[in-house]
């Protein structure tokens, strides 16, 4: 306890010196908060791009349909499906969809195009596409007057077969019964721009796109959005042990190589927080390191009234504990709200970029337990192991010498 | 004796003329035997590809397509002219009705009524499926003559001729080599063996259920297994066959008649 009250008023007594040693800390634990969540936003916005642009966060397919898609590979009975996936409490949505690859013939020309059909209602709620249509109306699943169903297709179709809302499109296809599919769609909505992911997609109702594909009731994918996304190993796990015929898979499967990619990156970032880690230990080593050599004086003077070694080395490395405390939670102070607008608002690009028709005009942080808790340890971690030798030095110093020193 | 050459006249002149000959055609054989055994077996195929088109023919078919994955049954009305023409209209299921293919010469189209489309069929596609099946678009429209494209060697048992045809240096064909074998008795085809260029057979199409049409034995049912596929072969019943029907003509074979309605 008298240590404690020693270690206060020392550092209270210096007033200028522990400012500037929790400056340096503060500072730097302000800074490492901003890298983490710089590097953990720009992962999440990414992983919550592609989860909601298309992906979701778990998929479930027959056999093995997201390596080697094949037309007669499908989830026969959807309605069943259902069942199951709206009794689970961990999932917000899912829909359902067929692809097939098809060519696409206007008046004027034609292109390879890939189809895809989409529950319209649920894609809405799980997928970011209502939200890329550029040009008309989200369509529906209704027929025209005159028996056609309506279409989205991708910007770059619509540039390359020089059609636009309105215009007539012919799909023929292979169907699922060996068939030629074959049939006229009009363009109700254009999706994105000619850079977009979708640019060569035919988005078409799912009922259409089975009836043209020959595949009446089925479908080839289901794909989940879920309340957390932390929790699509489990969830998909879960559901696997479930539908035993079916292959249900987390995003970080589907997507294999953006999370090997992502995690080879990580693993390179760590390297880089490394550096910032260590900077602002040099600093804090620095301050610690001086605010002792300061001092040899007044611990001479200790040890020759009778301190005993070991209460100075544990005083020191308090004192710099309760300031290491005290300066990151001032910089989580003054962090949060930093944070908070880095989150929300984020910093604004010069240029937006247009990713698959999402435009993202600001670099987001990420703001969580991590991005905060991570560098807190850190740092006070870093201050105590500096001190240790300090006070071990300070503790063995010689009550003569270090008195005849200034 | 793979060049003792018995054409159907000399079979059915009967034993003691035949015998009488033996020496004659065993001098031929020794002096021309290699070419007139080629011209033989041109004069087959030619007679065996002839058979389902005639100068002019109409049938209507039944194609069964069986895959693990579906069963489909389609039934087609075709008409023919000469080896050169052909038009072929699938008539049901009621999805694909309307549905038609022309071959004209060298060329050939596909006409999609539901989206009121003709589209050429490239050269390169002419190996590709027709309608899904295992049939090429080549082996129902026979663009290939197989006596121009093709060297033919002949062999021969009691039974059946099989006219071996390896293709020539300048011929564009996915085959290696394609054995003909022909039944001797009512001169119609029993199989045809496909073989890739490694010498594997990599499908067969076999001539079944011999019928009558038009007073000829011909056989009704054609089945084509692609032995490099599992559980799938294509089946073509002919379920009338009549030749030089009236009201085929050259208005059939025109794009006109392809876009037509009916």
């Amino acid at each position: 306890m008298l240590l404690l009250k020693l270690a206060f008023r020392n550092i209270f007594r210096q007033r200028r010196r522990s400012l500037l040693t929790a400056l340096s800390m503060t500072g730097g634990y302000i800074l490492c908060v901003f890298s983490f969540s710089l590097s953990e936003g720009s992962y999440n916005n990414a992983i919550s791009f592609f989860t909601l642009d298309h992906t979701g966060h778990v998929q479930i397919h027959q056999e093995d349909y997201h390596l080697r898609p094949k037309i007669h590979k499908t989830i026969d009975e959807p309605q069943q499906l259902s069942e199951i996936l709206d009794a689970s409490a961990a999932i917000e949505s899912y829909t359902f969809r067929i692809f097939a690859p098809a060519l696409a013939y206007s008046e004027h020309d034609n292109a390879p195009v890939q189809v895809i059909g989409v529950d319209l209602e649920r894609e809405q709620n799980t997928s970011t596409l209502a939200a890329k249509v550029s040009l008309g109306n989200y369509i529906d699943d209704k027929l025209d007057a005159e028996d056609y169903y309506s279409a989205m297709i991708g910007a770059g179709i619509a540039s390359n077969l020089d059609i636009s809302i309105g215009d007539e499109l012919i799909l023929i296809s292979q169907g699922a019964d060996g068939s030629v599919a074959n049939d006229i769609f009009i363009v109700n909505a254009i999706i994105g721009d000619k850079d977009s992911g979708d640019k060569s997609t035919v988005f078409l109702p799912l009922i259409a796109a089975q009836e043209f594909l020959s595949m009446y009731g089925r479908v080839h994918e289901v794909s989940i959005l879920l309340k957390n996304d932390g929790q699509a190993r489990t969830v998909a796990a879960a559901l696997q042990s479930q539908l035993a015929e079916l292959t249900v898979l987390p995003w970080q499967i589907i997507e294999s190589t953006f999370y090997q990619s992502m995690q080879t990156d990580k693993q390179g970032n760590v390297f880089f927080m490394g550096v910032i880690v260590f900077i602002v230990f040099v600093g804090v080593l620095n301050t610690v390191l001086m605010s002792v050599l300061e001092r040899t004086r007044e611990f001479g003077v200790l040890k020759a009234i009778g301190s005993r070694p070991v209460k100075i080395a544990l005083m020191i490395t308090l004192e710099t504990g309760i300031l290491a405390a005290l300066s990151v939670f001032t910089g989580l102070l003054l962090s949060l709200p930093l944070i908070g607008w880095f989150t929300s608002t984020g910093i604004e690009l010069a240029e937006p970029m247009d990713i698959g028709g999402i435009v993202m005009s600001h670099i987001t942080g990420e703001m969580s337990l991590y991005v905060f808790g991570l560098p807190l340890l850190l740092i006070v971690f870093f201050a105590v192991v500096i001190s240790i030798p300090t006070g071990i030095r300070a503790a063995r110093i010689s009550p003569t010498e270090a008195m005849r020193s200034n | 004796m793979s060049h003792t050459i018995v054409s159907p006249t000399d079979a059915s002149a009967g034993r003691i003329r035949h015998y009488r000959l033996w020496p004659l055609l065993l001098f031929f054989c020794f002096h021309a035997g290699g070419a007139a055994a080629a011209d033989r077996a041109i004069e087959i195929i030619d007679s065996m590809e002839a058979l389902y088109q005639g100068a002019s023919s109409s049938a209507t078919m039944t194609m069964i397509v069986e895959t693990p994955q579906y069963l489909r049954t389609m039934e087609m009305q075709a008409s023919s002219m000469g080896t050169k023409n052909s038009f072929i209209r699938i008539v049901s299921p009621r999805k694909d009705r309307g549905i038609t293919t022309l071959k004209l010469d060298m060329e050939m189209w596909n006409y999609f009524p539901k989206i009121n489309k003709v589209i050429k069929v490239p050269p390169s596609m002419m190996m590709g499926s027709w309608m899904g099946s295992d049939f090429t678009n080549d082996d129902l429209v026979k663009q290939t003559t197989l006596t121009d494209e093709y060297t033919l060697t002949l062999e021969e048992t009691d039974e059946l001729y099989t006219v071996i045809l390896i293709p020539k240096e300048e011929t564009v064909t996915v085959w290696g080599k394609i054995d003909y074998i022909v039944n001797k008795e009512y001169m119609v085809p029993v199989a045809q063996n496909f073989y890739d260029d490694d010498g594997e057979l990599v499908r067969k199409l076999e001539f079944k259920e011999l019928k009558e049409f038009s007073g000829r034995m011909i056989p009704s049912r054609l089945e084509m297994v692609p032995l490099n596929k599992e559980d799938s072969k294509t089946i073509i019943i002919y379920d009338e066959l009549r030749f030089d029907p009236p009201e085929v003509d050259e208005s059939i074979f025109t794009l006109r008649n392809l876009r037509s309605r009916f």
